[in-house]
């Protein structure tokens, strides 16, 4: 089967810098993809790119195997929502609604009248709240029952319950449509419930990438007295490190059970994972000794 | 895409129908008082090729009483440009601005499609208001044009069908502005110096030389105007055919009044002829056409180029 999106060594170059570099990245059709990484990792880039509004400056991007730039009739499957869900705001909600049905070919009133709930008709979009219209603009995307369905930071400025609430509605729609997702944000809780995949950005680049189970599974932390770290049975790479004055405590990859009693084990969490894996190597290295130290060793 | 377009852009096309109504009511107000004075003052006897004595006083008042009115209707000049600024030039500009492209361009209609059908619409309704405005001005002229033809620039920009062509053009142009500058102020801005200049330009020294002009030689002490004639320049020369600069006329002047001769017939002495070069009056209707179809075909280009450019953009 066709991945719903495929990047090969895909990159992006704005004016002054690289907003995408090098993604090479594979999305089976029904996957449900967590985008996750800071600011100005790529996220936005890259789903812009798959949208067909930028244009990649090198590699290239496949969506539902089409490229969306050179055959924009796939833009027909896909359904994107924006950041900030940039609708006309001069529009009634039906208006918007009207709009959306009229550039599509295919059209689903009822999945729309689900997901609008009891957003009124002749409400104006400019007077919505920002998870009304967040809602909104998940109708419309929704209406087309989209084959991919590509979300950018759609929990911006809405409130947890908001959050909640958006999400059971989102996946109630892709329940209905089985359409493949990419959520991006930098929300991880949320994308912890809904993702079975995630792709960690950073630096206009892929980091990290996995299902949500495994990555956990395979990931620990260490947490022991201070000393200097040898091999330790069970750990296939160390990803970050960090010393108080007596206490290390390390997160590892790990390929086996750790069974060292001087090490407590302890599972991590997404969030926790993640950030480990988005600081610069440097901040990883134990704070330097003093720089009398060496010189003592020579003198 | 006539329902998106007529949702969008509703607001200008009500603005644009009640400039037209004030357009009408003002003319009608105005045409009444002046077809009155027009048959009062005898001035259907007065036309070429009548000679009848004191016409030229008859023409003179009646010129000196509406000249104000026919100059304000020169002022409509800036009609089309209106067009590119208020229509053409946040067709993109708005979009790109609020980012609601992201929406619009991410449907199942292509954006090329939706850029052609969307400038296509509003073209047509700019060439209907435009077409509208010209005939208004050009019944309301009509007056002014039996005693002063109409192939002088203040006649020739406001009637017949360069109006239209104005008006797409500057719209095509507010287009592309809006999409290179994605600014809708800013768009606006480059639309108006676009426009201006290229009207410019083609007055000064594209119109003149559509059809070679033509020569004609009189006497030095007449003006040689005839009526309808587009001027393009007089020139006094003498009788080997070089120009005569102001201050030799000025000097000549100056001797003949010296040695107490009539200026007039000193000139006349001297063999100095006027050359008048013109574009005569029977020309309209074919550099209408000139003109009008090399801004269509200048509208045509930057469209070509907006669409080309649409795809790639934003990078």
């Amino acid at each position: 089967m066709t991945p719903a999106l495929d990047a090969r060594a895909l990159g992006k170059r704005f004016r002054r810098a690289w907003g995408l570099r090098d993604c090479t990245l594979t999305i089976p059709q029904g996957a449900i993809v967590g985008l996750a990484g800071p600011n100005a990792a790529g996220k936005s880039t890259l789903l812009a790119l798959a949208a067909g509004l930028l244009a990649p400056t090198e590699g290239s991007i496949a969506v539902l195997g089409c490229d969306p730039l050179r055959e924009p009739s796939v833009l027909a499957d896909v359904g994107f929502v924006p950041q900030g869900a940039p609708l006309y705001r001069s529009f009634t909600v039906g208006q918007a609604i009207e709009f959306a049905r009229r550039t599509n070919p295919r059209w689903d009133a009822m999945i729309v009248a689900s997901v609008l709930g009891r957003l009124g008709a002749r409400t104006k979009v400019g007077a919505l709240s920002a998870a009304e219209r967040t809602q909104l603009a998940l109708a419309l995307v929704l209406g087309k029952r989209p084959r991919l369905l590509l979300l950018d930071e759609p929990f911006g400025g809405l409130d947890p319950f908001a959050r909640r609430e958006f999400l059971q509605l989102l996946m109630d729609g892709v329940a209905e449509t089985s359409a493949t997702v990419v959520i991006a944000s930098h929300v991880m809780a949320e994308i912890e419930r809904v993702c079975d995949d995630i792709v960690l950005l950073a630096g206009g680049s892929v980091r990290l990438e996995g299902r949500v189970e495994s990555l956990l599974e395979s990931h620990r932390i260490l947490m022991g007295p201070r000393r200097p770290i040898g091999t330790i049975r069970g750990v296939r790479e160390i990803v970050r490190e960090r010393h108080s004055d007596r206490q290390l405590t390390l997160l590892v990859l790990s390929d086996g059970p750790i069974v060292d009693p001087s090490w407590t084990v302890e599972r991590v969490g997404l969030e926790e994972l993640l950030l480990a894996y988005l600081a610069p190597p440097e901040r990883l290295q134990p704070p330097k000794p003093p720089e009398r130290l060496p010189l003592q060793w020579h003198g | 895409m006539a329902w998106v377009t007529w949702q969008q852009h509703r607001a200008q096309l009500v603005v644009g129908l009640g400039l037209l109504v004030a357009l009408a009511l003002a003319a009608f107000g105005t045409h009444l008082t002046i077809s009155e004075a027009y048959q009062r003052d005898g001035l259907p006897d007065c036309l070429p090729p009548s000679t009848r004595p004191g016409c030229d006083l008859i023409v003179a008042h009646f010129q000196g009483e509406f000249g104000s009115w026919a100059s304000a209707v020169r002022g409509l000049a800036v009609l089309p440009a209106l067009a590119g600024l208020f229509v053409g030039a946040p067709l993109l500009a708005r979009e790109l601005e609020h980012g609601t492209y992201r929406f619009a361009w991410t449907q199942a209609i292509t954006r090329r499609r939706w850029l052609i059908s969307k400038t296509a619409l509003l073209a047509s309704a700019t060439v209907v208001a435009a077409g509208l405005v010209s005939a208004l001005v050009m019944w309301w002229r009509e007056p002014f044009d039996t005693l002063q033809g109409r192939m002088a620039p203040s006649a020739f920009d406001v009637e017949g069908l360069v109006v239209p062509a104005y008006a797409v053009f500057a719209l095509t142009v507010g287009v592309l502005a809006g999409l290179l500058l994605r600014r809708t102020v800013a768009a606006m801005t480059a639309t108006l110096i676009v426009f201006a200049t290229t009207r410019l330009i083609v007055l000064t020294f594209l119109r003149p030389t559509f059809m070679a002009p033509r020569h004609r030689t009189v006497l030095a002490t007449e003006t040689g105007l005839r009526v309808g004639d587009w001027v393009l320049s007089n020139t006094l020369v003498d009788a080997g055919g070089r120009q005569i600069s102001a201050a030799r006329e000025d000097l000549a002047i100056l001797h003949a009044q010296q040695a107490n001769i009539d200026p007039h017939t000193y000139l006349v002495m001297l063999g100095w002829k006027r050359i008048i070069s013109y574009q005569p009056a029977g020309r309209f209707w074919t550099f209408q056409i000139f003109e009008a179809g090399l801004f269509v075909a200048l509208s045509t280009a930057v469209m070509v180029l907006t669409v080309w450019l649409v795809r790639r953009t934003p990078t």
